[in-house]
């Protein structure tokens, strides 16, 4: 995998090239938007971390607004000292696929990177997605483990088919809270985390192999693998 | 360059129209009034003239000579007409004028002279018209009849511009000079604002002139300008003390790793100690920049139809299990459809804090609701079953980083209520706590999200 980071920061950039290097991304890093340019049309990359605010007169907006133009698809995350709602809603109008505001967490950023990266153990076949021996029918909306039907609430259903097209991904709790409540929010106590326990006792409790994991300091990670 | 559209050139170019208005207007009448009058008169001595000359035909003479006396004796004073006859020598014979005037043309029809009798400049239309006996007839009209009407005319004319000059020009400054004085007023309010006297205002009057209108309008951005200065400096000030806290904790903490240098194991779980620190000043920061948002009103362009029924019923689905947990019951009767305008993503996560709150005090139930007030006013109710918050404390709650003797010690940036007031501030509302059950022993808190 091949990753560009655009960012004029140094130290940022230095940690985001050894944090996206131990994931196994080789990196190429660009400290200005013209350079960015220059490299983002020049090499294939499979993913772009962009700084919305570059030095010089092309910015990281400008950037992705003429990238797209000229039709480069590569997944490209934002990351941002701005997160008020309308920056946001810049950021991803001019072409980027997620948005991450600074300060950020390097767990964060690989969860996020993943997920626009749509790398996934799991594979759906027909209207059903499969994760091992847990079975998800997105027609009938009916779950089973090991061949056993489970009952789930609506939003239950919601979260767990979320973990299970990311499954093998690490998914972070805002994550889940964008995209399974659409909550914009970082509430102050732990009810994702509650939520999760309810649907592993649902999923995983008589089970031998348990699929939904936690991942110390990230979130979750729905996967076969021990 | 364009010319200044200012007071002065408003005030010459009214003056220069009136002006013109007045020539478009007097000058057709002054023509009409020439052209009709000279050709009556012509016409009338030309009426006298051949009457005499039939006279002569018909009665010889004598008889035209005793009609020219006749004429003149019975002329009316002030209606000077003049009658000669003159030989074919031009000597005079009969009429009222002494001599034959020198400036009459030699041959016949109409001209204009002036000539002296008894002393007198006289101004007259004279029309000579040879006889058949081969005397000479001379008839004429004093002019000076006329001249008094046309000097009136002239002299209300003038007067009539002078007038529009003299109030055109004297409006145009008196306007000038209130506009300047109100301007100066708004500049002189300016310079002292921009100086930091933010107190200032610009009179007002109270009448509903246009530019009362516009210093009231002034007034209020004032007013804005002034509450959102003061909301910087709380801010800042909360920033600086809330902030302060968890900074120094976390510089204290790493400088001691500095110079305690421990072994790896004591080293990792310091570092994990600090990060956590750090997402608590994130948190608190990122409270704080939502909270300026919305107080900007930037937020106002989320503004979509939100069905509250749904909203509410989305918030107490997800603290569900929560509440399980601590073994508390959360109650939401579902109410009909109730929509409105608003911003579901804030309105959210204000309802969040509320139960956020009510689930970390509630002793068993915590009840939910949204309905329209007697006032048809939205509400959105929260109330739970704990220790309540004292009648003085409830106004301090919602301000920035006060947390009440009740709630040190548990989590949360101090900002949860302030946030929930900004929201209903922000929908045009206001946020209403009482006492859930009154005199209880447990009173509980009853907190309504008012919409507007």
């Amino acid at each position: 995998m091949k990753a560009l980071i655009v960012e004029d920061n140094q130290r940022v950039a230095q940690f985001l090239k050894k944090g996206l290097g131990e994931a196994g991304y080789t990196v190429d890093h660009a400290d200005n938007g013209r350079d960015g340019m220059f490299l983002a049309v020049s090499e294939a990359y499979d993913a772009i971390v962009m700084d919305r605010m570059l030095p010089g007169d092309v910015d990281g907006i400008t950037l992705i607004a003429t990238l797209r133009r000229d039709g480069c698809t590569t997944p490209i995350l934002i990351l941002s000292a701005l997160g008020e709602v309308d920056d946001r809603i810049l950021g991803l109008k001019s072409g980027g696929d997620d948005y991450l505001v600074k300060p950020f967490s390097i767990g964060e950023l690989l969860a996020r990177l993943d997920a626009i990266l749509r790398r996934s153990q799991n594979r759906q076949i027909g209207n059903t997605l499969a994760v091992a021996d847990l079975q998800m029918d997105l027609l009938s909306h009916k779950v089973s483990r090991g061949g056993k039907a489970v009952t789930l609430q609506p939003r239950e259903f919601k979260l767990l088919e979320y973990l299970m097209r990311h499954a093998g991904q690490i998914v972070t709790r805002t994550m889940l809270l964008e995209n399974v409540w659409d909550y914009h929010f970082d509430p102050q106590t732990n009810v994702v985390d509650v939520h999760i326990s309810k649907l592993r006792q649902k999923i995983d409790a008589e089970a031998e192999m348990p699929l939904l994991k936690t991942i110390r300091n990230a979130g979750y990670m729905l996967t076969a693998d021990a | 360059m364009r010319r200044r559209l200012s007071a002065s050139n408003i005030t010459a170019s009214y003056v220069a129209i009136s002006v013109v208005v007045l020539i478009l207007f007097a000058a057709p009448i002054l023509y009409a009034w020439d052209t009709i009058v000279e050709e009556r008169s012509t016409e009338r001595l030309r009426e006298d003239g051949e009457r005499l000359a039939r006279v002569l035909d018909r009665h010889g003479p004598q008889a035209l000579k005793t009609v020219i006396d006749a004429m003149v004796e019975a002329q009316p004073p002030g209606d000077e007409k003049f009658i000669l006859l003159a030989d074919p020598a031009l000597h005079a014979q009969e009429g009222n004028l002494a001599a034959w005037p020198q400036s009459i043309p030699d041959n016949a029809g109409t001209s204009r002279i002036s000539f002296t009798q008894a002393g007198k400049r006289i101004d007259a239309v004279m029309m000579r018209m040879p006889l058949s006996n081969g005397d000479q007839l001379l008839v004429g009209r004093n002019e000076a009849r006329f001249a008094s009407a046309r000097t009136l005319f002239w002299v209300g004319l003038v007067g009539a511009a002078g007038a529009v000059l003299f109030f055109g020009l004297a409006g145009g400054m008196l306007i000038r000079a209130m506009l300047l004085a109100e301007v100066q007023g708004i500049s002189r309010t300016a310079a002292a604002i921009v100086a930091g006297d933010l107190k200032r205002r610009l009179p007002t009057t109270g009448e509903t002139n246009e530019l009362d209108m516009l210093a009231q309008t002034v007034n209020r951005m004032l007013d804005q300008i002034e509450q959102l200065i003061r909301g910087v400096r709380n801010v800042s000030n909360a920033v600086a003390h809330d902030l302060r806290t968890p900074l120094t904790e976390l510089r204290s903490r790493l400088e001691e790793l500095t110079w305690s240098r421990p072994g790896a194991d004591d080293v990792f779980p310091a570092i994990e100690s600090a990060v956590q620190d750090i997402d608590r000043i994130i948190a608190i920061f990122n409270a704080l920049l939502r909270l300026a948002e919305i107080d900007n009103g930037l937020s106002r362009s989320g503004f979509v139809t939100t069905s509250m029924t749904r909203l509410a019923a989305d918030a107490v689905e997800f603290y569900q299990p929560l509440a399980e947990l601590k073994s508390l019951h959360l109650h939401f009767s579902p109410s009909p459809e109730i929509e409105a305008a608003a911003d579901p993503l804030l309105l959210a996560q204000a309802l969040g804090n509320l139960i956020d709150n009510a689930l970390k005090y509630a002793t068993r139930d915590i009840r939910i609701a949204v309905q329209r007030d007697a006032d048809a006013r939205l509400a959105i109710i929260v109330s739970d079953d704990g220790p309540g918050i004292a009648a003085h404390e409830r106004d301090k709650v919602t301000q920035r980083f006060y947390r009440g003797d009740a709630s040190r010690g548990t989590p949360g940036t101090g900002l949860g209520l302030s946030l929930v007031a900004a929201v209903a501030k922000l929908h045009g509302g206001s946020l209403k706590l009482t006492d859930a059950h009154p005199g209880s022993e447990h009173p509980g808190l009853e907190i309504r999200l008012i919409l507007a």
